[in-house]
C-alpha cells in the first residue's frame, strides 16, 4: 500500500475519485486511451434463453456459446474455433462455480464439454469441478483450463468475477482475503495454473448485482441478464462486468449503491500482476444478440 | 513436546486471528449446546437430522468468502439444519455461536431495515430471509426455494428456537454513550472491522482508523427533526490511549488535513464533519447541517464518556 495516494469519502464527494483511482493504480480512468491495441471481448444475448418457468434452454445456450466464440476467435464453425483453443490431446479442467445460490449454470458447463470432446478430446480427460479440485485427477495433470463462472456481487472482494474463480487453486483461500483480495491474480502464477487457460466465460444468464441477506444472496436483487461475456483476458471481462453490475445497480435502485467493496483486485491484476487489462478504455466490447436493456 | 505444538499452535492462531480458538472438548460443549435450541419438529416441518457444524475455520467450505463477515466477529461456531415438510420449500436454519452477545448484536446489525417480527432481542425479515439474535447467538431462517408459504413457515421456525434460548444478552456498551435525541434506534451498527465501516459508511479504502478485531465499533445515525437529513456518529474503542491517538491522527491526516486544532470542517457536501479523541476512544460527526450541530453531537458524546466511564 506504501506509496498509494489515500482514497477517502471526500474523494467522491469532490468528482475525484476515479482520478484518485488512476493515480493510485496507474490506470488511464481519464479518458485516454494508451497506444496499445485494444482487447477484445463477446458479449451475447438471448430474449429466449430463460423461458416463462424459469428453465435455461440448453439449445438456446449453446448456439449463444457457439456464435461468441466464433466471433472472438474470427472462424465460421464452432468447432474450428474451438480447435484454435484445445488441442485432441489436451487434458481439459473446466474450472465452474458451485455456489448454491447462484451457480454456473450446468446447461452451460455441458455446451462447453460437448464442444471440448467434438475437437476430440476423450471424455475421461475432461472433468468440471470447483471446490475439490486439487484432489481432482484431471485438474492435477491438466494441459489446459476453461474458466466460467457466474457473474455477482462478493462482500469481501467487490465482484466475484474470472479472476476470483482460481482461488480454489489454493488450499488456504482465505489468505487471499486482505486488502479487498487484492492478491487473487497471483493464483494465476502458480504452476497448476499459469499459462493454461484459453478461455473465459462469465455467464451473464443471470447476474446478482447487490448484497444482502445470509449468504450476501437476496433473490430481488438478481437480475435475468440472458447473457454470456466470452474473452481470452479475465481482467477485461470482470472490468466490464464490474461496470454492468454497478449500471444494474443504478436501474433498480435509482441511484449509485457502492459495492461493500471496491474492486481494487481487478486494478491490482493489471498493474501489478500484468494478468489482463482493466482499463475500460482499452476494451473493445463485440455485442451480438439482443440488446434491449444491454445497459453496457 | 507436545505440550510445546499446542502453545506455538495457540500463539500463531491468535496472533493470525485475534480469536482464540475452540479447543475440542469447548466445541463439543457448544455442539451439544447448540442441538438442543433447535426443535427436531416443528408443527409438521421436520428436521432432517444431518446437522452440519463448521468452525472459523472450516466456515469457507460452507459459504466461501461470506464467512470473512462473520469471521470479522467473535464468531465461534456454525450449526446448519435442514427441515423438510411435504409439498413445502425445506426451510434452513443457520444457528451461529457469537462467542458474545455483543458480537451477536454486531452481526445482526449489518444488515437491518426490513420488518421486525418479534422474533429474539432483535429481528428482521425480508425476501424470504429472517435474521436474529439472542443472548450469544445470531440466527438466518431461509427457504430454499420461493414459496407462498415461505414467510410463516420461516417465522414458524423462528419463533421456537429463539424461545430455546434462555438467556438474554447486553448489546455492546458503547451504545449507551450514544446520545438519545434524534437517534435512529434501528440505524446502529456494532463492528470491528474497517470493511464493515465502509459498507455502512465508506470512509476509505484503506484503514485510516487503525480499526482490526481488538477495536470496537459503533455507527449511529441521526435525523433532527427540522432537517430529517442523516447525521451520523461514529465512536470507536481502542486498547489503549495511545492506540487511540495514533488512529486519530492518521485520520486527520488522510480525511481532514486542512483541520485547524478545533477539528471541525465544512466539507464538499457543504455539510459538516468534527472529530476528537478522548481517552481510549475516537469520536466523529459525519454530515452534520451545521458546525453548531456536530460539536453539539461530539460534546453530548463526550459528556457521556465522562459520566458513565468508571
Amino acid at each position: 500500500m506504501r506509496g498509494r495516494k489515500v482514497i477517502t469519502r471526500r474523494d467522491f464527494l469532490r468528482g475525484t475519485a476515479y482520478t484518485a483511482f488512476a493515480t493510485a493504480f496507474g490506470s488511464s480512468l481519464k479518458g485516454e486511451v494508451k497506444a496499445e491495441e485494444k482487447v477484445k471481448i463477446i458479449l451475447i444475448r438471448d430474449e429466449k434463453v430463460i423461458d416463462p418457468q424459469g428453465r435455461i434452454n440448453q439449445k438456446i445456450l449453446q448456439e449463444m456459446l457457439d456464435q461468441g466464440v466464433c466471433k472472438l476467435l474470427g472462424e465460421e464453425n464452432p468447432v474450428q474455433a474451438w480447435k484454435k483453443l484445445i488441442k485432441p490431446t489436451d487434458i481439459v479442467g473446466i474450472k465452474s462455480n458451485v455456489w448454491a445460490y447462484l451457480p454456473t449454470p450446468k446447461e452451460l458447463e455441458d455446451a462447453i464439454q460437448q464442444r471440448i470432446m467434438d475437437v476430440g478430446v476423450q471424455k475421461k480427460d475432461i472433468s468440471i469441478g470447483d471446490r475439490d479440485i486439487l484432489n481432482n485427477p484431471v485438474f492435477r495433470s491438466s494441459t489446459a483450463l476453461i474458466n466460467v463462472r457466474p457473474l455477482r456481487t462478493h462482500h469481501w472482494s467487490g465482484i466475484g468475477g474470472c479472476i476470483k474463480n482460481y482461488v480454489m487453486f489454493v488450499s488456504a483461500p482465505w489468505l487471499y482475503h486482505s486488502d479487498a483480495c487484492s492478491p487473487l491474480a497471483s493464483i494465476w502464477n502458480k504452476s497448476i495454473v499459469k499459462g493454461k487457460t484459453r478461455l473465459n466465460i462469465l455467464s451473464l444468464i443471470r447476474t446478482q448485482f447487490y448484497n444482502r441477506g445470509a449468504h450476501h444472496f437476496d433473490r430481488r436483487f438478481v437480475s435475468e441478464y440472458k447473457g454470456l461475456l466470452i474473452g481470452k483476458d479475465p481482467v477485461a471481462l470482470d472490468a466490464i462486468g464490474a461496470r454492468l453490475l454497478q449500471l444494474q445497480r443504478i436501474a433498480y435502485f435509482g441511484e449509485d449503491r457502492p459495492l461493500d467493496t471496491t474492486p481494487n483486485h481487478i486494478f491490482v491484476a493489471d498493474e501489478k500482476y500484468k494478468l489482463g487489462v482493466s482499463d475500460l478504455n482499452r476494451i473493445e466490447i463485440i455485442k451480438l444478440g439482443w440488446m434491449e436493456g444491454v445497459l453496457i | 513436546m507436545a505440550v510445546f505444538f499446542l502453545s506455538v499452535f495457540i500463539f500463531i492462531t491468535v496472533l493470525a486471528t485475534g480469536v482464540w480458538p475452540a479447543f475440542p472438548v469447548e466445541s463439543n460443549k457448544m455442539k451439544i449446546e447448540m442441538k438442543k435450541l433447535l426443535p427436531l419438529e416443528v408443527g409438521m416441518f421436520q428436521s432432517e437430522g444431518k446437522d452440519q457444524f463448521y468452525d472459523r475455520k472450516t466456515t469457507f467450505r460452507y459459504m466461501d468468502g461470506a464467512a470473512e463477515l462473520y469471521r470479522s466477529y467473535g464468531f465461534k461456531l456454525l450449526m446448519v439444519c435442514r427441515y423438510v415438510k411435504v409439498d413445502h420449500s425445506p426451510i434452513i436454519v443457520e444457528l451461529f455461536h457469537m462467542g458474545s452477545s455483543e458480537d451477536a448484536f454486531g452481526i445482526f446489525s449489518y444488515e437491518t431495515g426490513e420488518e421486525e417480527v418479534g422474533i429474539g432481542q432483535g429481528s428482521d425479515y425480508g425476501g424470504g430471509l429472517l435474521r436474529f439474535w439472542k443472548g450469544k447467538y445470531f440466527a438466518n431462517v431461509f427457504a430454499e426455494r420461493e414459496a407462498l408459504s415461505m414467510r410463516r413457515d420461516i417465522l414458524s421456525i423462528g419463533h421456537p428456537i429463539a424461545g430455546n434460548i434462555k438467556k438474554e444478552g447486553h448489546k455492546p456498551r458503547l451504545i449507551q454513550f450514544l446520545p438519545g435525541e434524534g437517534l435512529s434506534e434501528k440505524s446502529l451498527r456494532y463492528f470491528h472491522l474497517h470493511q464493515v465501516l465502509n459498507h455502512h459508511y465508506f470512509i476509505s479504502h484503506q484503514n485510516i482508523l487503525h480499526l482490526g478485531e481488538q477495536t470496537k465499533g459503533v455507527l449511529a445515525t441521526y435525523l433532527p427533526q427540522e432537517t430529517k437529513e442523516k447525521t451520523f456518529l461514529l465512536l470507536v474503542q481502542y486498547p489503549t490511549k495511545k492506540l487511540a491517538e495514533t488512529a486519530f491522527h492518521s485520520f486527520v491526516k488522510a480525511y481532514m488535513p486542512e483541520a485547524s486544532h478545533f477539528r471541525t470542517i465544512k466539507t464538499e457536501n457543504g455539510k459538516w464533519i468534527s472529530a476528537q479523541p478522548h481517552d481510549h476512544y475516537i469520536l466523529v460527526v459525519f454530515d452534520a447541517p451545521s458546525q453548531g450541530k456536530a460539536e453539539a453531537l461530539i460534546e453530548a458524546t463526550r459528556n457521556n464518556l465522562e459520566k458513565r466511564l468508571p
